[in-house]
């Protein structure tokens, strides 16, 4: 059972989910008669398992849901914002009560409480008569029969058809017996010759006697499945035991469709009529349901996949050793026999990475309902759209990623977009809007969140650096230099503190965030123009594009990424430079000798590479001895005895077998000047 | 031989627990995850003693799916179980209407599945 509650709780919250997402959506498009069936058939699917599994709250209170959008289905009430109010409140209080570690508290407990009165209050306005009419007489069926026996008289003629539902009439006359004790007539005359018969045709009808303490609703339940297919009278003829009332079993015996009043006539007590008569002709229309959103997925444990992508590894790495070894032995069979498995290996390998990435869209209907609920507590009309939500990262990654988003969306709309009379003022649309873009480029994926708010204003966060202390007050900051300042640690341009983006922006903790996903973020801004903040994040951390470099007999690996360019250059060339600071193609370059700072011992080759690499807009070089080629691989964790060496960002382990580390160019050149640093100040 | 009974239900965790019980009461199940999943089972060399199956489903709800069964002169006499949490008799004659024999009320214990079972499957 703990499994199924289990289950049941991971596809409640993909339920509240998708729930969530109509809302939302609903919105826009309050008339969408598809949204309000998604929202209906979502309501009662949890209001169905919830109650399987024991969450009685949730199945509660989804029932009154489901009820009222049962009406707005049926065209009896509207769409309001009230009722999407409502509804979103609803799907925050689903999540806690799906929540057992505190669906219990005091807060969900009351919230519940206060959001069931709500419901009904909702349920009940707006209500036609005709409606609380209905209500009235569903209640006016009452329930007379006491404990004690009675008898009952049965007849029950299946329709010639019966079989076709695929019922069997037979089974029912047997749950007669489950009630009481019974004396059934089998009547068996309307059957044909057999030349006549039809197999599929029900021939034979009952009359039964019936002596049981249950009352006539139970009988009625035994026929349950079969009244509408049926002629069915139950008639009570006693109040008394009168299964052994010869009369009456004679009576059944001798004739068929035996008229009540005649058996009531050997009993002498007083009889108390009850007849349910049933025959009902339904002809329901059956409504057309359109076909909802595909679903055509299956269900995997995270960790599964990670096991998997594991595999995939080794076999990558176990291809590169077959394909080594192949091209040793030089025999034109195996060397065929390693391609075709390198082909396969490589069609996996993109397969799997497919496999464990997921679209951001899951978490950018998180960022809607941010904006949303934001814009109303602030006060201001700001419309979120986006666009490439459907582009796929890595799952890590994107758990990573999400709170430093929901930050910077936060701050546009805090911050960034101006109150509605503040815009007019300034001759921009009424309404303001937060742009979010994600797209592949190359192995990463951009995610771009812009505003049409007031920007950055350079004269302002000068004023602010210098009162912080930052810089003199003569000095004229750049844009650039503004960009800078922005990512420096408790840096911000806010006057005042507000709920909620709290202290202010806090970029640097968000590009600290990022950089653990060995991505960047980047600003840019205009004065009244707005604010665009660029997140570049690997696709995966799984795997890295890069170039195997040599020093001496040492391998290593740079990330592609972070090249701006490969140049070849004598090493006296590089001794003879002021300051570490090469020319190359015209720009004057800052480098280092990673043979000298690696402390690597042997002679320098006459001929270097220099890596230009990408360091805070700017390039730096770190010169090696050799180029190797490139080399897409799977990044291995190096263990926890070595995570403390912030350059390696891991290691990877060559088709010969030979292990390779994986530079983190970032911090190593951070390192590296840290260092230059210290040294001057020495 | 033991009977098999096809579950079509959209949600896993109802399908797990229907499935379960059933199992253990030494019936063969089927499993399908909607209406259109389902009907891959229906193809006249699968012997299906018993369908249950949800009303509200995507791809294909439980009564289009009924009527389908309905239709298919292999099947067309098969006994047919919804799962519905209405007590409106609005839907059940909807789907009676379309050629189910009986319904099985959610929330359910698995005594309450059986003796529903047992109405029209012996």
């Amino acid at each position: 059972m703990e499994n199924f509650i289990k289950k049941f709780i991971e596809e409640a919250t993909d339920l509240i989910n998708a729930l969530e997402e109509s809302v939302l959506s609903l919105e826009d498009r309050p008339e969408d008669k598809e949204l309000i069936n998604e929202v209906f058939r979502i309501m009662h699917s949890l209001k169905g398992s919830g109650a399987m599994f024991g969450f009685d709250k949730i199945s509660d209170f989804t029932h009154n849901m489901e009820n009222i959008y049962d009406e707005v289905r049926n065209s009896e009430k509207q769409i309001t914002k009230k009722l999407l109010d409502i509804t979103l409140h609803s799907v925050d209080h689903l999540r806690n009560l799906l929540n057992v570690n505190i669906a219990e508290s005091k807060e969900v407990v009351q919230k519940h409480e206060e959001l069931n009165r709500k419901i009904e209050e909702f349920l009940k306005s707006g209500r036609t008569e005709k409606q609380k009419t209905d209500t009235r007489i569903n209640q006016q069926t009452t329930i007379t029969s006491g404990e004690q026996f009675a008898s009952y008289y049965i007849f029950f003629e299946p329709n010639s058809d019966i079989f076709d539902n695929g019922a069997n009439p037979l089974y029912t006359v047997d749950d007669l017996y489950e009630l009481g004790e019974c004396k059934v007539f089998a009547r068996t005359e309307k059957i044909p010759h057999l030349g006549k018969y039809d197999y599929s045709t029900c021939y034979i009808y009952w009359e039964i006697i019936l002596q049981t303490s249950l009352d006539i609703y139970e009988i009625e339940d035994v026929f349950m499945f079969v009244e509408d297919d049926c002629k069915l009278k139950i008639q009570k003829i006693s109040d008394t035991k009168i299964i052994n009332n010869k009369n009456i079993i004679d009576a059944l015996s001798k004739e068929t469709k035996i008229d009540i009043s005649k058996l009531k006539s050997f009993v002498t007590d007083i009889v108390v009529d009850n007849i349910v008569d049933e025959e009902k002709k339904v002809s329901d229309k059956i409504k057309k349901f359109k076909q909802e959103s595909e679903i055509t997925s299956i269900r995997i444990a995270t960790e599964k996949i990670d096991q998997y992508i594991n595999l995939v590894s080794e076999l990558v790495s176990a291809h590169a050793s077959l394909k080594l070894f192949s091209t040793k032995i030089n025999n034109s069979e195996l060397n065929e026999i390693a391609e075709n498995i390198g082909n396969i290996t490589e069609e996996i390998r993109d397969n799997a990475f497919n496999i464990s990435l997921i679209p951001i869209e899951n978490t950018i209907v998180r960022f809607r309902r941010l904006v949303r609920d934001l814009s109303a507590g602030f006060g201001k009309n700001i419309e979120f759209v986006t666009e490439g939500t459907d582009t796929r990262i890595d799952k890590t990654l994107l758990q990573i990623i999400t709170e430093p988003l929901m930050h910077i969306i936060r701050n546009c709309v805090d911050h960034g977009i101006e109150k509605e009379n503040e815009r007019i003022a300034l001759g921009k649309p009424p309404k303001g809007k937060i742009f979010l873009r994600a797209y592949h480029s190359g192995s990463n994926v951009h995610i771009e969140v812009s505003d049409d708010g007031k920007g950055i204003d350079i004269n302002k966060v000068t004023k602010k650096a210098v009162e912080r202390g930052l810089i003199n007050f003569n000095v004229v900051l750049s844009k650039e230099d503004v960009k800078n300042m922005i990512f420096t640690p408790g840096f911000s341009t806010t006057d005042k503190v507000s709920d909620i983006s709290g202290r202010g922006v806090g970029m640097d903790i968000l590009k600290r965030k990022i950089a653990e996903a060995r991505g960047d973020i980047d600003i840019d801004f205009e004065k009244n123009k707005g604010t665009k903040i660029t997140l570049k994040i690997p696709i995966t951390l799984a795997m890295i594009d890069g170039l195997l470099v040599k020093i001496g007999e040492s391998l290593y690996i740079v990330q592609l990424m972070a090249i701006s360019k490969i140049t070849d250059i004598f090493y006296s060339e590089l001794k003879k430079t002021k300051k570490n600071v090469a020319v190359i193609d015209g720009e004057q370059i800052p480098f280092y000798f990673m043979r000298e700072e690696f402390e690597i011992s042997g002679e320098y080759p006459e001929e270097n590479k220099f890596l230009a690499i990408k360091y805070k807009n700017k390039n730096v070089g770190l010169v090696f001895d050799s180029v190797v080629g490139e080399y897409q691989t799977v990044l291995k964790s190096i263990g926890k005895l070595y995570k403390d060496h912030e350059m390696i960002a891991g290691a990877t382990i060559l088709g010969d077998g030979t292990v390779a580390l994986v530079l983190d160019t970032n911090k190593l050149i951070t390192k590296f000047s840290d260092k230059g640093q210290q040294r001057i100040r020495n | 031989m033991a009977k098999t009974i096809l579950i079509v239900d959209d949600s896993e965790s109802i399908r797990e627990v229907v499935n379960f019980t059933l199992e253990n009461a030494g019936y063969n199940v089927l499993i399908g995850i909607d209406g259109r999943d389902a009907l891959k089972f229906f193809d006249g060399k699968t012997i299906i003693d018993l369908l249950i199956t949800d009303l509200y489903m995507p791809n294909m709800n439980g009564i289009e799916l009924i009527k389908s069964v309905r239709a298919d002169p292999n099947y067309r006499r098969i006994p047919i179980l919804f799962l519905t949490t209405e007590s409106q008799r609005n839907k059940k004659m909807q789907a009676k209407h379309a050629g189910a024999t009986g319904w099985i009320i959610k929330p359910f214990v698995p005594a309450k599945l059986l003796s529903a079972l047992n109405k029209v499957l012996r």
